[in-house]
């Protein structure tokens, strides 16, 4: 956290090589929050470009009073994820029709690249699959908690609600995405 | 204390993560294990949590930090013009007075190994010159610098006499050993000396700071006429 901060103050100076250190501590957990969230590869790459992209412009607003760099990268995150799933909105709509029509395709398999497969565990990837079809609020939530671990304090930061409402979000969110894999046929075992 | 099945859903995740009191904790583990709806999704929601913390950081691909530091710092060079980015990179002040002074000290090195820097040649970068020829500066240094505090020793020497002659007292730190004006060369007495030999030595000695003092302008008019008269007999 305090290599963060002397990162940023290094950035503001103009020095690159420190913001190539950010990009490097930070892209991974970026990349896997956006993938958690969309469930694609190469929307999950191009969503953390512009997630850089955006911190890159706006590292002069950052404030350590407001928390670590990462909490506020992540809320940066978290604001283009959801900006980017307004926006396609629509388009999952279209695909939602075109996925009830009667056409051979893995649905499983649409955008997800060969290595991901391999990566994914089965019960990973069924979790990945049910985590899609999660409201994306109670989506965010679960993923900042149960696969970031971040406490509830920091996601109370990164979401700009109560810590009420954070708890309330995690415990629905887990609830309906166990629901969600009894319905896929996802028995504990 | 009585649980319903909203309160089981309500309080599921303080359940799993143990901040349920210790009455809270009996009154839900009694609910869901009566409850037939309770008791399965208890069950599958701790069968996801384990599912969730299992799950392992994907690998971000590896074009991911170049395509952010192309979109933000600009396209790296590459090839030459990566060698012109080097090159530009190196060519501040710092590094400048960095490489004159490894040059200045490279030079001096040189120069004190024997390399002539006029006629330069290939044989004398070669080890066994090299160390000859150190060898040989480093000797000449040394017999310079015996001669050079030789010749100060001389020089004190004829100070310390030149003082003596003209009643000034010598300093404290003066190398040569303090004699009475009175006493005269020869004698420790004072008293002249007496036999030819002890004449000649106190003769000898005398003629040898004239003609020092003829070499040395400096000191030729300080050594006095009478000062000198005083020891010719």
């Amino acid at each position: 956290m305090e290599q963060d901060a002397q990162l940023v103050q290094q950035c503001l100076q103009g020095d690159g090589s420190a913001w190539e250190d950010l990009v490097r501590r930070h892209s991974r957990r970026i990349f896997n929050i956006c993938y958690r969230f969309t469930g694609n590869g190469t929307e999950a790459e191009d969503l953390s470009q512009e997630v850089f992209l955006r911190v890159y412009r706006t590292i002069g607003s950052y404030r350590s009073a407001h928390g670590g760099f990462a909490t506020w990268m992540t809320s940066v995150t978290r604001n283009l994820l959801i900006d980017h799933y307004r926006r396609t909105k629509r388009d999952r709509i279209t695909d939602s029709l075109d996925d009830a029509m009667p056409v051979v395709e893995n649905k499983e398999s649409s955008g997800r690249r060969p290595d991901e497969q391999l990566l994914l565990g089965e019960l990973s990837s069924q979790v990945q699959s049910a985590l899609t079809k999660l409201s994306p609020e109670l989506r965010e939530a679960v993923i900042l908690r149960d696969l970031q671990q971040l406490e509830y304090a920091e996601i109370q930061r990164v979401l700009s609600v109560p810590e009420g409402t954070v708890k309330s979000r995690i415990n629905r969110g887990r609830i309906e995405l166990a629901r969600i894999l009894q319905q896929m046929g996802v028995r504990p075992s | 204390m009585t649980w319903t099945c909203e309160q089981t859903e309500a309080r599921l995740s303080d359940y799993l993560d143990g901040v349920l009191t210790g009455a809270e904790q009996t009154a839900f583990d009694a609910h869901v294990n009566a409850c037939e709806r309770c008791t399965p999704l208890v069950a599958s929601v701790s069968h996801l949590l384990s599912g969730l913390h299992s799950m392992e950081q994907i690998e971000a691909p590896p074009r991911l930090v170049y395509s952010i530091l192309d979109k933000t710092l600009g396209p790296r060079e590459s090839g030459w013009r990566a060698v012109l980015g080097w090159v530009r990179g190196v060519a501040s002040i710092r590094f400048a007075y960095g490489a004159l002074s490894l040059a200045a000290t490279l030079m001096i090195f040189v120069t004190a190994s024997g390399f002539n820097w006029r006629h330069p040649k290939v044989a004398d970068l070669q080890p066994v010159n090299i160390y000859r020829n150190a060898d040989r500066q480093a000797h000449l240094v040394y017999a310079r610098g015996t001669k050079f505090v030789n010749d100060l020793r001389v020089v004190s020497e004829i100070q310390s006499r030149m003082r003596e002659d003209s009643g000034i007292p010598t300093t404290p730190e003066s190398t040569v050993p303090e004699a009475s004006p009175e006493k005269q060369p020869g004698r420790s007495d004072g008293s002249q000396p007496s036999s030819p030999k002890q004449q000649n030595r106190a003769n000898d000695i005398t003629r040898q700071l004239e003609v020092l003092a003829a070499e040395m302008p400096v000191f030729a008019g300080r050594l006095s006429g009478a000062a000198i008269a005083r020891r010719v007999p």
